[in-house]
């Protein structure tokens, strides 16, 4: 088994899948989970014939390894999303802000931003579709087809977007798709006042070309490990390339497609920026209800609400997307990457 | 084309390079209907790559590949009618083992019936004795087990050419001798050509009726099993396929007369190219005698180490002015039906007839 | 036009710089940009006014930065040059679309912002919450009560405590591209018709609820300040019908005018100039239903960080010499007498920054119950999300 380490194998997408997972309850990433059991399992033994002294050391060395990063997601994560819990039971003050309370009035009001949540959980979703579309055939490319040599630079290549913030890069796009842009060189070939900015079509755009690399990654690394054998296995049973492709390639990437899907729609949940800039504040997501409650009527408790329930609903997404990646691509390869 | 080939494979001046790397040298190859044929050779030798050619997996920088007489050049690994056991095996782990088995004729056009296709993998999993393991998952299974579900696999679609690739390499010994016979039964039944690849000579020996081996991109040697053994076309062979003790002689202008290294003069067949050679000699060739009284022998040594092997001995033995020798004695034909203990003083005896000369 | 104002107009002395410094106010860096230090200019303008820095504002130790919350092309980049120049204390402008953001963020806490600008009706709100201290007007001695107009300053102070110093008044109108939109617009029942005909996907409301909400308030012929729910629920019926046919919802809306992927905008005085300025075809007009009249103030907030430095600011903003070129480049009208003196004739006959007083009328001051209630916080939220 290739990469297994007891501890999993601490690539970033992985330790994100670990994270994941420990959400849903789930320890270990799966593709270690065999050598990781037989690994415990020897140590365990070893570890007995040692004096315990060892034992609690090796504890120490473990708590102290992971201590900062769980204070960080204590103070950062927990304590404010408790009190997020906290406030979305109470009430707005009337100038605005929190004031104490208990009440359900919050969430009874939830149906108000219906169209929000409906527009987020639409376009979330066919946005990461789209994403994946274009993501898939790069990766399938840097992954199987490109030249070894030239692989490392080319996957660089699809990181090299994050050097600049995303901001600047949509404010780009804004003039892009702009009268000044796109628009007015199909004025030269005499193609009138079309309008792209401000529309659901540039927001699709923006989201797909703000999370590519995001979906590029995950598919790309879970294609990198396929074994080429079987792909020869495939063809040699008689597969001609496009079954090979839906029949072997597709379901054996899957983890790394639903861990590129689930990323980029649990990010897409609560994007803000993209549609607030490429949907000129018309393509409202959940996001932007929540900024909104935050930074314009000043609903604390209502935005908590909000934020409280689009956490929920992440989580479902989440484990919903997982057990169908789990089902489908075999309990083998159910790690996320 | 009237008349049915008489080759299943053929290579016809086959050359593979992988850019300025010679892989597989103007190889000429004739594989007959039914015939179990094993390549063997070191890693490196380019047995694997004749295989990948045969499946479609590599195409032939120069020569033509042929299959049941049609010639295969650009014609892709899922048109040939030829199935491959894959080192490792390559299984699908995504599906459990009937759909493993089942993949290849889920591949068939027109399509087949569902009932037929699961008929038709569970037959096949009967062949290979794995009636009931239908729904297991592929990493449930043992090494043994996944070894005959990827046999299941290849056979299923009736191929006329199985190629196995390294097969048993990942087996432990036991399973690995089990698996030796039952490939060899299998074959019988299902009278198709077994293509074999592999770097044990045991395996090759024990299992094919054809062994082909390679050295650096070339066969050296197309023989019947025995043939091989005992008649080593080049101190390579000699050397891959079994053991041998070298000893460099010299061949007198006569052409029938070997002169050890040590002075030794041997009465070998005649025709031999007079000056510098290597005499190759098995070590089941030589006999012990224990020479306690001391008489005189043109070859004789002592006894360094001893490996105790059941009905046999292996020995290594210093003999004098020729080095280390390596003699495997069966124990009834020892004098007292005894074991000879190291640092005994040994003559050996050998039939001069089983000696083989290779020009050096 | 003098000499006096051709040598100092920063506008027509770097029309390009000018040009992308706008770029960036209404873009790339909106919320964070820094203020620069331009040491050329600032150097000139110490040499003309050498008496200038030598008040009591500049006594104290201001610090190195300083940090002014505003509204987007509200501010001549120049005059923070030449602050920083003229203190060593760098401006930090952060840009906002409504007061509610501005009152939501000191709200929250942790803004750091030492000067802001917030606008005549939410003051008393400020004052209520606690989030503004009364100035002391002994640190600002450029102010003069005498010369401001009482008509747009009164806001500024609290049962006669001066909380807010006034930067200048202006309107609340449409900007209208009369090169793509032949209609002439009068009213607001006007804009919002056009808007779902001729200029079809290319009309602007702002990301605010005062005016979105007040201009629908009022093309119904309702106040611009209501409260009642009937009026709101008409209202809020227009404007999401009028949602699908517009451009967007922003209230930085210059760089969708100036790209014309925008033809016509809810627009306020200042804009409108500059707008006009640069591209006559736009035209600025008032609503002749009505509309809002307001006053944008100075104010320090009770968290400030760097106090000195925003009472410097302030000093200096208030010092005519100084608000001349503020307002030539923001292009809203003063409320300062003295600044009208100095400001060139082309200026102050201009009809976009100084209307008719007829025209006016008709106008309302924002109301401070504007900001807080909740029924037209909800309203502007269900017509974004519609």
């Amino acid at each position: 088994m290739r990469g297994a380490k007891p501890t999993g194998c601490g690539s970033p997408v992985c330790l994100t899948a670990h994270t994941l997972f420990s959400l849903l309850g789930r320890r270990e990433c799966g593709r270690h989970r065999a050598a990781q059991k037989f690994e415990r399992c020897r140590s365990y033994r070893k570890s007995k014939m040692k004096p315990m002294i060892t034992d609690r050391k090796r504890h120490l060395v473990t708590a102290a390894l992971v201590a900062p990063a769980g204070l960080w997601l204590l103070v950062f994560l927990v304590l404010p999303f408790m009190a997020m819990v906290v406030f979305s039971f109470g009430e707005r003050a009337p100038e605005g802000g929190y004031q104490a309370a208990f009440t359900f009035a919050q969430f009874a009001n939830l149906p108000s931003r219906a169209a929000a949540f409906w527009n987020t959980m639409m376009i979330a979703p066919v946005g990461a579709f789209l994403c994946l579309i274009v993501a898939y055939p790069v990766a399938y490319y840097l992954a199987i087809k490109s030249d070894p040599k030239y692989r490392l630079v080319l996957v660089s290549l699809v990181v090299v977007p994050f050097w600049t913030s995303l901001l600047v890069r949509t404010y780009a796009w804004m003039y892009i798709l702009g009268s000044r842009g796109i628009p007015n060189l199909l004025g030269m070939i005499g193609i009138e006042d079309i309008r792209l900015l401000n529309t659901p079509g540039a927001v699709l755009l923006g989201i797909v070309y703000g999370y590519l690399p995001l979906m590029i990654m995950p598919i790309y690394v879970s294609l990198e490990k396929l074994d080429r054998r079987l792909l020869e296995a495939s063809a040699d049973l008689g597969a001609k390339p496009v079954s090979t492709f839906f029949g072997i390639t597709l379901p054996l990437s899957l983890p790394g497609v639903m861990t590129g899907v689930a990323l980029v729609t649990i990010l897409l949940l609560g994007e803000y920026l993209i549609p607030q800039l490429l949907g000129g504040g018309k393509v409202f997501f959940i996001g932007n209800a929540l900024v909104d409650l935050f930074l314009q009527s000043r609903n604390w408790p209502f935005g908590s609400a909000i934020a409280v329930t689009l956490v929920v609903v992440v989580v479902i997404v989440l484990s919903v997307a997982m057990r169908i990646a789990w089902k489908v691509s075999g309990s083998r390869q159910v790690d996320l990457v | 084309m009237t008349a049915a080939p008489a080759n299943d494979i053929e290579f016809r001046s086959v050359t593979k390079r992988y850019g300025t790397v010679t892989a597989v040298s103007d190889i000429n190859l004739a594989v007959p209907k039914g015939a179990f044929v094993a390549l063997l050779g070191p890693s490196g030798c380019g047995k694997t790559t004749c295989l990948r050619m045969i499946g479609g997996f590599e195409q032939p920088s120069e020569g033509t590949v042929l299959i049941d007489g049609r010639e295969m050049n650009g014609v892709p690994a899922y048109r040939r009618p030829v199935n491959m056991v894959f080192q490792h095996y390559a299984l699908f782990p995504h599906f459990d083992v009937e759909q493993n088995v089942a993949y290849g004729l889920k591949q068939a056009r027109p399509k087949l019936a569902a009932a037929e296709i699961s008929a038709r993998a569970r037959e096949a999993l009967e062949m290979v004795r794995l009636g009931g393991f239908e729904r297991r998952r592929i990493h449930e299974m043992s090494g043994g087990q996944q070894q005959r579900v990827a046999l299941a696999r290849a056979i299923v679609n009736k191929p006329s050419v199985l190629l196995l690739d390294e097969p048993l390499a990942a087996l432990d010994k036991k399973l690995r001798t089990a698996m030796q016979i039952e490939l060899q039964t299998l074959q019988r039944e299902l009278g198709i050509t077994f293509m074999l690849v592999t770097h044990d000579q045991e395996e090759a020996l024990s299992m094919s009726d054809m062994v082909c081996v390679m050295n650096a991109g070339r066969i050296v040697q197309m023989d019947r099993p025995q043939d091989i053994y005992d008649r080593p076309a080049d101190l390579f062979v000699a050397d891959f396929v079994g053991k041998t003790n070298r000893i460099s002689a010299t061949v007198e202008p006569d052409g029938a007369t070997l002169r050890l290294s040590n002075g030794m003069a041997l009465a070998a067949r005649s025709g031999l190219r007079p000056g510098a050679a290597t005499v190759a000699l098995r070590p089941e060739a030589i006999d012990l005698v224990r020479q306690s009284n001391g008489e005189g022998s043109p070859l004789a040594g002592i006894v360094t180490h001893r490996i105790f092997l059941g009905s046999t001995a292996e020995y290594q033995i210093s003999v004098d002015g020729l080095g280390d020798f390596l003699v495997t004695a069966d124990r009834r034909s020892m004098q007292e039906g005894d074991l000879v203990e190291p640092g005994e003083r040994v003559a050996l005896t050998f039939d001069p007839g089983k000696v083989h000369v290779f020009p050096a | 036009m003098t000499k006096w104002y051709r040598e100092n107009a920063p506008i027509s002395a770097q029309n390009l710089t000018d040009e992308w410094m706008r770029l960036k106010r209404g873009s790339v860096t909106r919320r964070h940009f820094l203020g620069v230090t331009g040491l050329g200019l600032a150097a000139a303008v110490l040499a003309r006014q050498p008496g200038l820095f030598n008040s009591a504002a500049y006594a104290e130790d201001l610090g190195t930065t300083m940090s002014l919350a505003t509204w987007p092309n509200y501010h001549d980049p120049a005059t923070f040059e030449a602050f920083t120049a003229a203190t060593g204390v760098a401006v930090e402008v952060n840009v906002f679309g409504s007061n509610e953001e501005m009152l939501a963020k000191l709200q929250a806490g942790g803004t750091g912002w030492d000067l802001f600008v917030p606008t005549n009706y939410t003051i008393s709100t400020y004052v209520k919450l606690g989030l503004i201290a009364p100035l002391e007007l002994a640190k600002v001695p450029a102010f003069s009560q005498a010369t401001e107009s009482a008509r747009f300053t009164t806001e500024g102070a609290i049962d006669g405590t001066t909380y807010a110093l006034p930067k200048n008044w202006g309107t609340t109108g449409m900007a209208v591209n009369t090169s793509k939109i032949k209609t002439k617009l009068t009213s607001w029942k006007d804009f919002f018709e056009v808007a779902m005909t001729e200029a079809d996907g290319r009309a602007m409301v702002h990301d605010y609820q005062l005016t979105t909400i007040g201009s629908a308030l009022v093309s119904l012929g309702y106040s611009f300040n209501s409260i009642k729910p009937e009026e709101l629920a008409k209202a809020e019926e227009l404007l999401i019908k009028v949602k699908p046919h517009l451009y967007g919802i922003n209230s930085d809306y210059q760089p969708g005018m100036r790209a014309t992927d925008a033809w016509m905008t809810m627009c306020w005085t200042n804009d409108g100039a500059q707008l006009n300025r640069d591209m006559p075809e736009v035209a600025y007009i008032l609503g002749a239903d009505g509309g809002e009249i307001w006053t944008d103030f100075y104010a320090i907030p009770k968290s400030a960080a760097n106090k000195p430095a925003g009472y410097a600011l302030l000093d200096y903003l208030m010092t005519p010499e100084n608000a001349v070129k503020e307002h030539i480049a923001n292009g809203a009208p003063t409320t300062d007498s003295r600044v009208l003196a100095l400001l060139p004739a082309d200026v102050t006959s201009n009809k976009i920054v100084y209307p008719d007083e007829a025209s006016l009328t008709k106008l309302e001051f924002g109301a401070a119950v504007t900001l807080t209630d909740p029924a037209r916080a909800e309203l502007m939220a269900r017509f974004k999300s519609a």
